[in-house]
């Protein structure tokens, strides 16, 4: 193998020269051409950075200050500026996170893949003349008029394949992709990540793939380095590394991972906290979360202890092969949810034929008013103690629904019932009775608590609602702080004091403080980290049992609500096209929308063939303007578009039909689901 | 209200820290230095000038001494105690009219919280008082009520509502969309306290900071009109009614003209150096 | 994707053009109706009766009341109000209560020599404002950088009479190389006017410059955070491209919005330039018309500031739409 790129005992810091912090240590790895390098690391872990100080795009305040960058044999750190935008772009090329941000909106897309060939030489004519040949091969239709358009014309998943256009423009060496799915919709990340495999193959180039993902590496990686605080902990190639994690913190990423065909109601989360890099601990970063440290891994840094030619782990157990490093299984906490239905059959939350027009503002004397249904008569119920877990990508409605039932957006029509009481009209004793009943997770922990104000100050303001003042209240908080696992002196603490599960923590708290019978969880884990989420998961899951609380768990992926579903709903552009038993949905999906999005997650799994997926073309259709008949079919793998014969689903709307065992389907055809959407049928 | 319950240390309080750095620059430390010793020397005028701004000297119209470091007027007063004098009433002016228009303004502009209408009305009528220029305020004022303190006070009041009130709405609409405000209303909270609680201190941050930006306007909205003879009138000394008396004589002592002119420039100087260093701290992450 | 093109090719630049200004002209005409009211109210509530004013102190009641039928003045003030707009309309202004000149005639006389310091002054502080801000926005750190803010504080700092003051004492008495006092239009002597415009029209740019420039650096720098640029340096683009093209495409939107703004104020500041550089244009006048008390001269004057800020603000408007794509397409 002869590597392309290696990096050696890399070091970069942040800060003043006086008081240096470490963002990245002593990263040590290799990329040869053809292959895939997985950097795989938290936020946090140093992974971005180690990515910025290969192309030299660090920023102001951080510095390269140990070891060598050699590409080719040469030592990028040691190139002259000029030289180095001659490397940047035409042998080294970089994809960012964000389509939305990385497009600069007021440059015809033409233009600004043309640019990346014409400041290194290239004609404009012949430039234009590539660029359209790049649009092509990252399958954006139309080429010729797409260089005319402007960024905000195209969808996120279509400005991601601009990107990497942009960045296969001069047929790099090297390409570094730096996270470059986690902001797209799961199914637009199946395109992307398979755009990814096959220009992998037809152009044979070295990729560093940055991911926090561990299915996107099984997917596309063949080696991997995994980081943990700015230090590699584990290295070797995908298949060595996946048959047996020899570091425990990789070891425990694999088992805290949510996904779709884990059975287990309880994730083995990690304990406690990623270390901040202002303040690590002595000795292994990993130890005060790993449950096999001992003393040695308190006072030294362990070095790369090698496993094999490839393989190496920095780990003081690496050496005990026979041992398995994955965390014990935690005991079951209470009972068992699914035993609990059946139980109780009056519903805590129902919603009948609910129906929110998201355009009813624009409402006006001389304009005529087109309504926009984010939520399209949607009816389900949520009973005590179980949890409705709702899925759906960004934009079909999901936030809607569950801002509806909390009256922040209108009903237009349909009836909410809160605990026996229809609350649709939203009075202000419907609105208090809600408040008491039905409280509300949110997805962002830091956009959801008020950055000047202290934890005690915010579980008090909710504390207030119920009556709670001065000692009482902080009886309660105490409570509270134990109840979702934090430390009582958090209370004093400010928001940027915590971290990112901790936030997720006290906005449950937050929520349980006025002693609801139902929560909304509306994508409580999404932001998190892997290690976290499955803790809050865990958390939510317990705190449900113990409480005996009804659950609607919203998500955009269907591996997170696999945990803690009871019953199940899938959400496209304002409508459930199927609902049911969570486990009798995994196992046999009933409409080809939910076939795809199962298939559509990246398991971290390499005995699965990544060819075997279904990957949905196109991007969803807008709500302002959905096709006639099902709204699923533009990009039905089964429908009118790729099968003849299914005019019917053109002409007439799906309704949610019976599909046997209390579940619905709202596909014509959800007797052939089963048959008619595998890779083989679907040819 | 919560501190009887939970001992917060003022140390770790994000929205000190942020003004704490903002402050420990040198363009802060000198906005600071420079506001300080402005109003301390307006203030401590008649301890410092006890023979007030009227008292003569046999010499009238002579350039700059040190007895006289501005030099004196046409009938003999020194014009460094007038500036000083006038600054004082400039001051008195700002720390009078510029609060109250930024009290109106901050109501007017979070009035939107009562109803969206209502919001969008009052933004409609500040739009209206925007299109009107400042000076054009100001002599539409002096039309009214007549030149002096009071039309000046008037003008530099209502100029002020646009720029506070567009602030304080934009304010309200972002803090609105936050995810903390949507809890407490979820939890049930009374908009007026979401008000108090998590609105106004964000409002206050941001209009407190513009409210340094508006000082450096007044200053000019105030020297502009009495200039032209529509602001202040004599005897009372304002910078600008010292210019426009010292534009008589500029020929003569161009000292009448530079004296007001460069304590004009360090109160403008001091208050947008302050200004930028208050706009730092609300930007600070 | 089909969606979008259909809609690009149905629906033409103009089109979208007389869309957005349907959509924005309701709201400045009733801006400039308002105005208008204001401007027509507003001399109304001055203490003092027009009528005495004309007729003199000693004048009779039948004589008082002649003088104001003869101005209308008996009329209720809708009706008046609406006679003055009808007037204004055809060109009418009515006549002037001081100098029995008509209004329109008044205002032609010092119209040229205004336009001529405006417009000169706009260009300059256009020049002042994009000099300063766009080397100030390049460098991020740096010797320059710190010298470029202390200069636009600086500016920033002094209103228009203090420019003036200061251009005065230096390039007036100190060195006496321009004249300081008094007019020539650049219709009777090109030159020699221009000689004399220089000055005022430097006093009126530099601040309003100076405010334009902040901004101008504000948003670059903010621009050169965002993740296009470090896109465009991964491409390899030079320095220099990623200033033009990236960060400077970026931040006209925000410096055209600030020029606009400014203009209305460079109106304003020429009451006060004129006052000092003893030019004879509408600032003058205006002022003079406070102090005589001429309410016919100052309603013109007060209706048409405003409705050129009105304007100029709305013609921003419309440059803002054509620079960025996003509000050009969509409409």
């Amino acid at each position: 193998m002869n590597a392309i790129l290696e990096v050696k005992n890399l070091t970069t810091v942040f800060g003043p020269r006086a008081a240096p912090i470490k963002a990245v240590s002593n990263v040590s790895f290799e990329v040869s051409p053809g292959r895939v390098l997985g950097l795989v690391g938290e936020s946090g872990s140093g992974k971005s950075v180690t990515a910025r100080s290969v192309m030299r795009l660090l920023s102001a305040r951080g510095r390269v200050t140990e070891g060598s960058v050699m590409f080719e044999g040469q030592d990028i750190l040691e190139l002259s500026e000029k030289d180095m935008l001659n490397k940047r772009g035409k042998d080294i090329a970089m994809v960012f996170q964000d389509p939305q941000s990385t497009l600069n909106p007021v440059v015809r897309v033409g233009t600004q893949i043309m640019e990346a060939l014409e400041v290194h030489g290239v004609s404009k004519a012949e430039a234009r003349e590539r660029a359209k040949e790049l649009l092509d091969q990252v399958g954006i239709p139309e080429p010729e008029t797409a260089l005319d358009r402007y960024p905000h014309q195209f969808s996120g998943g279509m400005r991601q394949r601009v990107v990497i256009a942009i960045a296969l423009a001069h047929k790099p060496k090297l390409l570094i992709a730096d996270e470059p799915t986690t902001a797209l919709d799961v199914t637009i990340q199946a395109q992307i990540l398979q755009l990814l495999a096959d220009l992998r193959h037809q152009l044979g180039i070295a990729v560093i793939m940055i991911t926090h993902d561990m299915g996107v590496v099984a997917e596309l990686c063949d080696d991997l380095v995994v980081m943990y605080a700015g230090r590699v902990v584990e290295r070797g190639t995908v298949e060595e590394v996946f048959r047996a994690p020899r570091h425990a913190y990789t070891a425990a990423l694999f088992s805290a991972m949510p996904s779709v065909d884990g059975n287990e109601d309880i994730l083995r989360a990690i304990p406690g906290n990623p270390p901040v890099a202002t303040n690590l601990p002595s000795g292994c970063a990993f130890r005060d979360r790993c449950s096999f440290a001992d003393d040695r891994c308190k006072n030294v840094i362990p070095e790369l202890f090698q496993l094999s030619d490839t393989h190496s782990a920095a780990c003081a157990r690496a050496d005990e092969h026979e041992r398995d490093l994955s965390p014990p299984i935690p005991a079951q906490v209470a009972s068992n949810s699914n035993e609990a239905s059946g139980k109780e059959d009056t519903p805590i939350l129902e919603v009948r034929n609910l129906h929110t027009d998201v355009n009813a503002s624009a409402k006006g004397l001389f304009r005529k008013h087109n309504p926009i249904y984010a939520v399209d008569d949607i009816s389900f119920k949520v009973f005590p103690g179980q949890t409705l877990g709702l899925v759906g990508e960004s934009g079909c409605g999901k936030s809607t629904l569950s801002r509806t039932i909390v009256g922040i957006n209108q009903v237009t029509s349909g009836s909410i019932i809160v605990d026996g009481r229809d609350v649709t009209a939203m009075s202000d004793e419907d609105r208090k009775h809600i408040a008491k009943t039905l409280q509300y997770v949110f997805q962002d922990p830091s956009g959801s608590l008020n950055p000047r104000r202290t934890i005690g100050q915010s579980l008090q303001e909710a504390l207030e609602i119920v009556g709670l003042h001065g000692d009482a209240a902080l009886r309660r908080s105490h409570e509270l702080a134990d109840q979702v696992g934090l430390s009582r002196t958090h209370l004093a603490r400010f928001p940027y004091e915590l971290s990112g599960g901790q936030k997720q923590r006290v906005g449950i708290a937050r929520a349980l403080s006025v002693n609801p019978k139902v929560l909304i969880c509306d994508e409580p884990v999404s932001a998190l980290d892997v290690s976290i989420q499955a803790q809050i998961i865990n958390l939510l899951a317990q705190l449900r049992d113990e409480l005996n609380l009804g659950f609607l768990f919203i998500a955009h992926d269907l591996s997170v609500v696999r945990h803690i579903s009871d019953q199940l709903a899938v959400m496209y552009l304002g409508r459930f096209v199927e609902t049911g038993a969570a486990h009798q949905i995994y196992n046999a999906p009933n409409h080809p929308y939910t076939k795809s999005l199962l298939s559509a997650i990246p398991t971290a799994d390499i005995d699965v063939d990544p060819t075997q997926r279904i990957v949905l073309t196109g991007d969803m259709p807008s709500l302002a303007n959905p096709p006639s008949g099902c709204r699923f079919r533009t990009r039905c793998p089964m429908g009118p578009v790729y099968a003849n014969g299914r005019q019917s689903c053109v002409d007439l709307d799906p309704k949610l039909i019976d599909a046997g065992d209390a579940r619905l389907s709202a596909c014509h055809h959800w007797k052939d689901v089963t048959k008619a959407m595998t890779t083989e049928a679907l040819k | 209200m919560t501190t009887s319950v939970q001992k917060t240390s003022w140390r770790t309080n994000p929205t000190l820290i942020r003004y704490a750095l903002a402050f420990q620059s040198s363009k802060g430390m000198a906005a600071l230095a420079l506001v300080f010793a402005i109003t301390s020397v307006a203030l401590l005028a008649p301890v410092l000038f006890p023979q007030g701004y009227d008292f003569q000297t046999r010499n009238a119209l002579v350039g700059p001494s040190w007895q006289h470091p501005f030099g004196t007027d046409e009938i003999g007063r020194d014009l460094m105690v007038r500036a000083i004098y006038g600054l004082r009433t400039d001051l008195g002016l700002i720390f009078t009219a510029v609060p109250l228009s930024m009290a109106i303004g901050t109501i007017l502009g979070l009035l939107g919280i009562i109803s969206r209408r209502l919001g969008d009305w009052v933004q409609r009528g500040l739009d209206v008082i925007a299109g009107f220029p400042g000076l054009i305020l100001g002599i539409c004022i002096v039309i009214v009520v007549g030149t002096g303190w009071l039309a000046l006070f008037i003008a530099i009041t209502i100029a002020g509502l646009p720029s506070f009130g567009r602030l304080a709405r934009a304010t309200l609409l972002t803090q609105m969309n936050r995810e903390y405000v949507i809890a407490a209303m979820t939890l049930g909270v009374s908009k007026w306290k979401i008000m108090i609680r998590h609105i106004l201190p964000q409002a206050a941050e941001t209009i407190i900071a513009q409210g340094a930006v508006f000082v450096v306007a007044a200053v000019f909205i105030e020297a502009a009109l009495s200039i032209v003879g529509l602001g202040l009138q004599p005897p009372e000394p304002s910078l600008g009614t010292l210019l426009n008396i010292g534009m008589l004589y500029v020929t003569l002592t161009p000292m009448y003209v530079i004296g007001p002119t460069v304590i004009l420039i360090i109160l403008a100087l001091a208050f947008s150096l302050l200004a930028d260093a208050l706009n730092e701290a609300v930007n600070q992450r | 994707m089909h969606a979008v093109t259909f809609f690009y090719k149905t629906h033409g630049w103009q089109t979208k053009m007389l869309r957005f200004l349907a959509r924005k002209i309701p709201s400045v005409m009733v801006v400039a109706l308002i105005s208008s009211m204001i401007a027509f109210i507003l001399p109304r509530f001055a203490p003092g009766d027009p009528a005495v004013a004309i007729a003199g102190s000693e004048a009779t009641p039948e004589q008082l009341a002649a003088v104001r039928a003869e101005l209308g003045l008996d009329q209720p003030l809708v009706l008046q109000y609406w006679d003055w707009l009808a007037g204004v309309f055809q060109g009418d202004l009515g006549m002037s209560l001081i100098t029995k000149r008509p209004v329109s005639e008044l205002i032609l006389s010092g119209l040229e020599s205004t336009l001529e310091l405006t417009l000169l002054a706009t260009i300059l502080m256009i020049t002042v404002g994009l000099v300063l801000g766009v080397l100030g926005g390049a460098k991020s750190t740096g010797l320059g950088r710190l010298l470029l803010d202390v200069v636009t504080t600086i500016f920033l700092a002094t209103p228009p009479f203090l420019t003036g003051l200061i251009l005065i004492v230096l390039l007036g008495i100190v060195t006496p190389i321009l004249p300081v006092s008094g007019e020539v239009l650049l219709s009777e002597d090109f030159v020699e006017g221009l000689k004399y415009l220089i000055l005022p029209a430097l006093a009126l740019a530099i601040p309003q410059g100076a405010l334009v420039a902040r901004l101008l650096q504000t948003t670059m720098t903010a621009m050169r955070n965002e993740d296009f640029v470090d896109l465009a340096k991964a491409k390899g683009v030079r320095p220099g491209l990623i200033l033009r093209r990236h960060v400077l495409r970026n931040s006209w939107g925000p410096a055209v919005v600030a020029i606009g703004l400014r203009i209305g104020d460079l109106l304003a500041g020429a009451i006060v330039v004129e006052a000092i550089f003893a030019r004879n244009g509408l600032g003058s006048l205006a002022v003079l018309s406070v102090q005589s008390r001429d309410y016919f001269v100052l309603q013109a004057l007060i209706l048409g500031a405003v409705i050129i800020a009105v304007v100029i603000q709305l013609l921003c408007e419309i440059i803002l739409a054509t620079l960025d794509p996003r509000i050009r397409l969509e409409g």
